[in-house]
């Protein structure tokens, strides 16, 4: 795989958030929910990691409110979903591994 | 009210915004050093200082991004940015992860490196000048020039420690 993985907690999770378009607020919204309040990023973090995935094409711009001038949204483009499938395979993975640890209990209790 | 300070630690500059907020003075604009504020309800708001990528860039899209979270984008001085948002909405923290707030560092070690080579040039025009002339007053600008340069070395050299704290706890998704 390339430098692109593992990915950082938030890059995968504003992956996550633009499977649909949404918005910056969405977005952190979104997050903080699925993560149960744990992961809440922060402006300058979701600014940041935005403008480098654009610029790598993994999202794009999907439509700018013209009325409000206002209210940005992004969207999941091929690339970024073939980036995220390859960070789950390899998360996958690693929990399939770890399921060694318990067959190994298993295996001493018998 | 105005105040006058020199910082060059945003972080401790950070941190003296909230306490005059939470004495009831809300900073507004910034000029050379002096700090206007006007009065708030004491604690209304938190304070955040940002780095940008270009001079003048695409600074309206940044603006208008923030402005959608909440984060109000009151000063510019250069590529710094003060950001302020109400306490009532939340905590306010730019940066929320070890590899963005090591990237803002890097930033911040970088534009100091370009300001200390400006700084030492003008140190050493005025330290010849001085030992030329003899004249009192370069004698004045070199030690002046001479302490800016020593903090700016200080601010670079606690960068770099941040950084190195930050890549000990950097947590990825292994």
């Amino acid at each position: 795989m390339d430098n692109s993985s593992p990915l950082t907690e938030a890059l995968f999770y504003i992956l996550l958030a633009v499977r649909t378009p949404n918005h910056g607020y969405g977005i952190i919204q979104d997050i903080s929910e699925m993560t149960g309040g744990r992961v809440v990023l922060g402006p300058g973090t979701l600014y940041g990691a935005i403008n480098s995935m654009l610029t790598k094409g993994w999202i794009s711009l999907y439509s700018e409110d013209k009325e409000s001038r206002k209210k940005k949204e992004y969207l999941l483009t091929k690339i970024g979903r073939g980036i995220f499938e390859n960070e789950v395979k390899r998360l996958n993975e690693l929990v399939e591994n770890a399921k060694k640890m318990d067959e190994e209990k298993e295996m001493k209790k018998c | 009210m105005l105040k006058f300070k020199l910082y060059y630690d945003k972080d401790a500059e950070e941190v003296w915004l909230r306490e005059m907020s939470l004495k009831g003075w809300a900073f507004k604009k910034f000029f050379l050093g002096f700090y206007t504020f006007e009065s708030c309800e004491p604690g209304e708001y938190n304070y955040q200082i940002d780095l940008l990528d270009n001079w003048s860039g695409n600074k309206s899209d940044y603006v208008s991004f923030m402005e959608d979270l909440g984060v109000e984008v009151i000063e510019q001085w250069w590529r710094w940015v003060y950001l302020r948002k109400k306490a009532i909405d939340g905590p306010f923290e730019m940066y929320t992860d070890a590899e963005s707030k090591i990237d803002l560092y890097s930033k911040i070690i970088n534009f100091f490196k370009i300001v200390l080579v400006i700084e030492a040039i003008c140190f050493f025009m005025e330290l010849t000048a001085t030992i030329l002339t003899g004249n009192f007053m370069y004698g004045i600008f070199t030690v002046l020039v001479g302490a800016i340069s020593l903090a700016i070395l200080n601010v670079v050299w606690k960068c770099k420690w941040k950084i190195e704290q930050l890549k000990n706890e950097e947590i990825r998704m292994y």
